[in-house]
Order: structure tokens, then sequence, then C-alpha cells
């Protein structure tokens, strides 16, 4: 089962919404408490002083995912990086998604963005895991250029979820800046399932594309991490795509 | 003291004992019980804090003095540091891939020799970070008021200590309160630096030695006899006090067992260079007479024999930056050095306190403060340098001593990364060239550290017999 990492400020008083407890329970999850200690802090000085507050506040929140089915487990860092942190407990932990929290309700409908460098299949295939039998609804977005290509790759995505009974609609927008189609679409939603993209100068300057999401769309947000070879994969399907 | 059973902790005077937990180091983080600490500083970042720390004082401040004391020789007073320096490194390697923790060298001692050589050294780099500070921010208001000359204010050498004082004030309130990350900032820094004082001294290399310019008028390469160029060496080592810095974030680096010792030795050897290229250069340009008559800032006046004006603003510059990133990367190291000793109890465990507002410890930033401005109001440049070097100098040569006894009689924990080569001839020289250039300082220093030794020694009687921490880790 795919494991979700829960980054959380702990000791800055972050908690989880009900809706996405719920949403997330029945996967695999590790809460990561972390705690940015300024640099003229020792991590170990601050451990010293907050590590038990810390400890109860995540033993709570841990038992809330599913600690006693064992579904769900805790990690507290101290650090100086947050980037560096989630980074290196999501390899380490195996989690191929994290989620940014956010204030929700309970969750009826998904809004998938086909965006970023994570290959389609991959976001798909998360969801339905995401959703099993429950009553969770989808809507696939994607924004492009190209009507034809892009209602194509819509259709190709939905299909597999609609066969497993899940209740999936598209949405297309076409010629409309992208990040702000996304937003627009993302506020009769709950939450949003997105693919991770590579740094690029844009990220640099305004941050991170799922971070931004998160703050217009004010919901959680998860998000499918990129993989060491998705950038082969989708290149190889572009490749494909060119010979047919 | 019984050093195999290290399972017994003894107390302080208020009933805390040292916290002691088993860790698991990795290189990207130590593993604790409970939880983890993020190990998020790279190579460059230790070489920035060495490099930063030490260049304030070698290029900036002592060019003046030392050519008034040694002649040309200083050059060779530079390089005994150096060596010294660097035979000292080498086992601060090998201890700190072993012991990668926040303290440096007071930790590897109190693990290595016991709780008395521990609290010694422990409360007396308190000490001699506090000096080493007070001394560069003496420097620095020697620097701003060069500044203001330059700009055409003349306020003449009165401001220096109110200059000084002012921003060592400004330092301490700002590491309490400032958390924005300053990290990259001090890597810009030290970045700028080395690019100003590669161009100057490459143009001002090749004039001295007669291909570019004028050829400079020949000076009796040690006119005042061997012996200055010894005691001068002792003066001029607080340029390298930087290296065991970095062993004080230990705790903090990225795959310890390759870049403590290449941040630690890269820094020594980088900065060393730099030193004895920069007094050839000086002590070209004018004689050591007239050099020693520039003072503190003697450096303005080698750029602008150089380079005009433009050399003139760019050390004045660099002079302002590099001993203010002195100054504050030791005000940090104060502070840390404080809560390793708070944390094996031998202060009062309130003195690592985190305040709720800002993260940061406030309680020791502000004992580190406190008395280096009390120390700047003195504003005695040479004896602030001296008392600083020699209670470092006594923690490394204790630093090579632990070593060597931990070695004679290896712990199962002891597994360092790096190893120090030419064991046992480099720990024993380190220690011996370490005690020996104490005995070139001035009477006036051995005293002052001689007594903050015998001061710390009397705490640890009066406040922490009873704890034990050989062996600890």
């Amino acid at each position: 089962m795919t494991r979700i990492l829960v980054p959380l400020a702990i000791l800055e008083g972050e908690s989880v919404s009900a809706g996405l407890t719920s949403l997330l329970q029945p996967m695999n999850v590790t809460v990561l408490g972390y705690h940015v200690v300024p640099e003229q802090t020792p991590p170990d000085q601050a451990r010293l002083q907050y590590e038990e507050r810390a400890t109860d506040a995540l033993e709570d929140l841990a038992s809330e995912f599913g600690a006693e089915d064992g579904t769900a487990e805790y990690r507290l860092v101290f650090t100086h990086d947050r980037t560096q942190t989630i980074d290196r407990v999501a390899a380490e932990t195996g989690s191929d998604v994290y989620a940014i929290r956010g204030a929700t309700g309970p969750v009826d409908r998904l809004l998938v963005a086909l965006t970023g460098d994570v290959a389609v299949e991959r976001i798909c295939s998360f969801v339905a895991e995401l959703i099993g039998d429950r009553e969770i609804g989808a809507t696939l977005f994607l924004a492009t250029d190209d009507e034809e290509g892009g209602r194509e790759l819509l259709e190709l995505a939905a299909t597999p979820l609609a066969d497993r009974g899940i209740d999936v609609r598209t949405e297309l927008a076409v010629d409309e800046p992208p990040f702000e189609a996304l937003l627009d679409a993302a506020a009769d939603h709950d939450a949003v399932v997105m693919g991770e993209r590579a740094p690029s100068l844009r990220s640099l300057v305004f941050g991170e594309e799922a971070d931004r999401v998160a703050a217009g769309s004010v919901g959680p947000v998860l998000v499918v991490r990129q993989r060491e070879d998705d950038s082969e994969e989708s290149a190889d399907r572009t490749a494909n795509g060119d010979d047919s | 003291m019984s050093g195999e059973s290290s399972v017994s902790e003894g107390t302080n005077v208020e009933g805390e004992a040292p916290v002691v937990e088993p860790t698991v180091e990795t290189d990207d983080a130590t593993i604790t019980d409970e939880s983890e600490l993020e190990r998020t500083l790279g190579l460059t970042g230790g070489l920035a804090i060495g490099i930063g720390t030490m260049i304030g004082a070698g290029i900036f401040v002592f060019p003046g003095l030392a050519a008034g004391r040694a002649g040309p020789a200083a050059a060779v007073s530079f390089s005994i540091g150096a060596v010294v320096a660097l035979l000292v490194a080498l086992p601060t390697s090998e201890l700190a891939t072993a012991m990668p923790k926040s303290g440096g060298g007071y930790y590897f001692i109190s693990r290595g020799l016991g709780t008395l050589a521990g609290a010694v050294v422990g409360l007396s780099l308190w000490f001699g970070l506090v000096f080493a500070t007070a001394f560069y921010l003496v420097g620095f208001g020697y620097y701003a008021v060069d500044t203001l000359a330059e700009l055409g204010i003349a306020v003449g050498e009165g401001l220096v200590i109110p200059i000084a004082l002012l921003f060592g004030a400004g330092f301490t309130v700002l590491n309490v309160t400032g958390t924005e990350n300053a990290a990259k900032l001090q890597n810009g820094v030290v970045a700028l630096l080395l690019s100003i004082l590669i161009v100057f001294l490459g143009y001002g290399g090749l004039e001295s030695v007669g291909l570019v310019g004028d050829p400079a008028a020949p000076e009796r390469f040690a006119p005042f006899g061997a012996m200055p160029v010894f005691t001068t060496a002792a003066l001029v080592f607080t340029s390298y006090l930087g290296f065991a810095q970095v062993a004080t974030v230990a705790g903090e680096m990225k795959d310890p067992g390759r870049n403590l010792p290449l941040a630690m030795v890269g820094s020594v050897l980088i900065v060393g260079v730099l030193y004895v290229v920069t007094i050839f250069v000086a002590t070209s340009a004018f004689g050591s007479e007239t050099l020693s008559g520039f003072g503190e800032t003697a450096m303005v006046e080698v750029g602008r024999d150089y380079l005009g004006p433009i050399g003139a603003f760019a050390i004045v510059f660099g002079g302002l930056l590099a001993t203010m990133s002195s100054a504050n990367a030791s005000v940090l190291s104060t502070s840390r050095a404080i809560y390793a000793v708070s944390r094996d109890a031998l202060l009062p465990r309130r003195a690592s306190r985190i305040n709720l507002r800002y993260g940061t410890p406030h309680t020791a930033l502000g004992m580190a403060g406190g008395p280096i401005l009390v120390l700047t109001a003195t504003g005695r440049v040479e004896l602030l340098a001296e008392v600083a070097s020699f209670l470092h100098l006594i923690m490394y040569g204790l630093i090579c001593v632990a070593l060597i006894a931990l070695r004679r009689n290896e712990p199962e924990w002891y597994d360092p990364d790096f190893r120090v080569p030419g064991y046992p001839v480099v720990p024993a020289l380190g220690a011996i060239s370490s005690f020996a250039l104490i005995g070139f300082m001035q009477p006036a220093s051995l005293y002052v550290g001689t007594g903050i030794m015998i001061a710390t020694a009397g705490w640890y009687a009066y406040y922490a017999r009873d704890v034990t921490l050989k062996g600890q880790l």
C-alpha cells in the first residue's frame, strides 16, 4: 500500500482537519512532526526542551490516523531545514505521496490535476487506491494548449478509474493560465491530488506549485512525489507518441 | 572518577545530572530514542564557519602589529601558527568523526580525560571565545572608523570602542531575535572576501616579486632576531582559532566522517596560505616600521599603495565584513559552548533554556554578550588576542592528549571515520607545540589566562565535583 507522509510543524500547533484524517485513514500514514530551529540554536538543545511536548501531540495524531491498526506511525525531527527533512524522511519511509494539510470537511470529491513531472498512470493508480470502495468522486483536470490531445489524455486516464466504479468527471482548461484555472477548479472540490514538479526558476521565485495550490485553495493537497525514473518514463511516452 | 564504569552518574550542587542518551549517528541525522536531529550543514557551510571566523583577525587586524614586532619574518610567525593549527586540526578531526556532537573540543576532552579536565576546558572555552569575540569587535571598531575616514568623515580613534560596543550589543540582540537564515549570508560574505583577497594578493604578489611596478626597497628579513618571531607567532595564533569552531557544530554537519576533517584541515590550509602571502605583500609595500605605525588597519594603506583609492576602499570594505563575520560567528560558538557544558550539568541547566518567542538560546547568548562587552570596553587588542589564544591552546593541547589517551585504550564505541596520519607523532607534536607556544606570550596574558583556569577549576570543585563524564557518549 502506498505510504503517505504528513509533515506538521508540531510545536506551532499545526494539526490535521477531520476531513483529511478520514480521507487518509485507510492508507499507511507517517506523521512527520518537525520543528524548525533557528541556526543560533543547536537542534539538540531544542530537543532537550520540547521533545516531551512534541511526542505527546504526535502520539494523539498518530492514533487518529490509525496507529492502533498498525497503519500509522510518527517521526519527530528537529531541523534547520524543513525541505531537507521532508525529503529525507519521505525517502526513508518509502512514502510516494506527501500531504499538505488544509481545512476541509468530509471529502466528497477530489480534484486530480494531471500536472507536474509525474507519470499520469502513477497519479491515477494512487487515486484509485485512495478512494478504494468509498463514495468519493474524482474530477480529472488538465490545462493545455492542445485541445484534442488533452481530451484524449483525459479519456485515457479516466477509463481505468471508471472501470473501478469511481464516479469520474473530466475538466479541460484550454488556453487559460494553468495555475489560475487549477485554483478555479479547486474551489468546487474538497481536496486536490497533483504530481510533484521538478525544481525550476519559477518554483524558486514563487515557491513550489503544490504549496501555492494549498495556499490558494485553503484545502489539503496530496502531492505524488517524483521518482528517479519519472523523467525517463515521460520521455519514453513522448517518444512513443511521436512515433505512432 | 572511575574510568571504566561509566554508567555511574553524579549530580551537581543543584541535583542536575548530565543528559546522556544513547544515539545512532547517520550521515544525515542523529537518531535518539524519541526523535531525530537533522544534519543540515554541508562542506561549504563548514568551511565558511572556519574561514569566516579566522580571516578577520589574521589578515585585517594583525599585519601591522606583527610586522612591527618581527619585521618581514612575521610571515614565518604566521607559518608557525599554521603548522601548530594543522598539528591540532588533524587529531581534532579524528575525535570529531568519532564523536560528531555539538560541544567540540570540550566534548572530546571531558569524554577522554574526565570531568575536571572537561570542566576547566569547557568553561575556559567560554571565556576564550569571549576574549576572541571582544578582540574581533575592537578590530571591527578600527575598520568602522577607517570607513568613515575614507568617506571623508574624520572621527578619530576615540570612537573605536563605542562603535565596537554598539555592534557587540547589536549582534547579541540580533542573535536572540533574528530568526532569518544567516548561514547563506555567511557563505556569501566568505566567498566575496576570498575574491577580494585573491585579486588583491595576486596583484600585490606580482608586484612584490618585481614583475610589475617599481621594485620595493630591500629590508632585512628578521631585523629583531629569532625570539620576536616566536612571540609574534604566539600573538597572531588568534588568527587560527576558527577551525575548532567547526567542531562545535559537528552535530549539525552532513556526512561528518568526510566533511569535518575536510572543513577543519581545509580552512586552516586556505587561511594559512592567505596569511603568509598577505604578510609578504604587506611587508613588500612598506618597511615594517611604517607598517607598524599604521596600526590595526595597516592593510588599508597597503591596499592604497598597490591599487590606489579603489584598493583602499576594497580593503576597508573587506575588513568591515571580515571582522563582523568573525565576531558574529564567535558569538554563536560561545552560546554553543555554554550549552555543551550546561547539558553536562557543569553549569545550571537554566543556561541552555530556549525562549518561546524566537526559539533562540537567550540565556546563553546573554552569557556570551555580557562579558564580551565588558572586555571590548578595555580595548586592549594584544591582551585580548593572547588570552583568547592561551585558553584555546590549552584546549588544543589537551585534545591531542585526549586522543592519545583514547587510542592507548580504545573504548568499544571509539570508531572514527578519519584516523590521524602519523600517530602518535602528530598528536604528540600537536600537544607539545600548543603548550610551547603559550610560553612565548606576554606575562600579563599568562596571568589572566591562568587566573581563569584556576577559577574554572574552583567552580568545578564547588559545583560539579560529583559529576562523572569520562567515557560517556
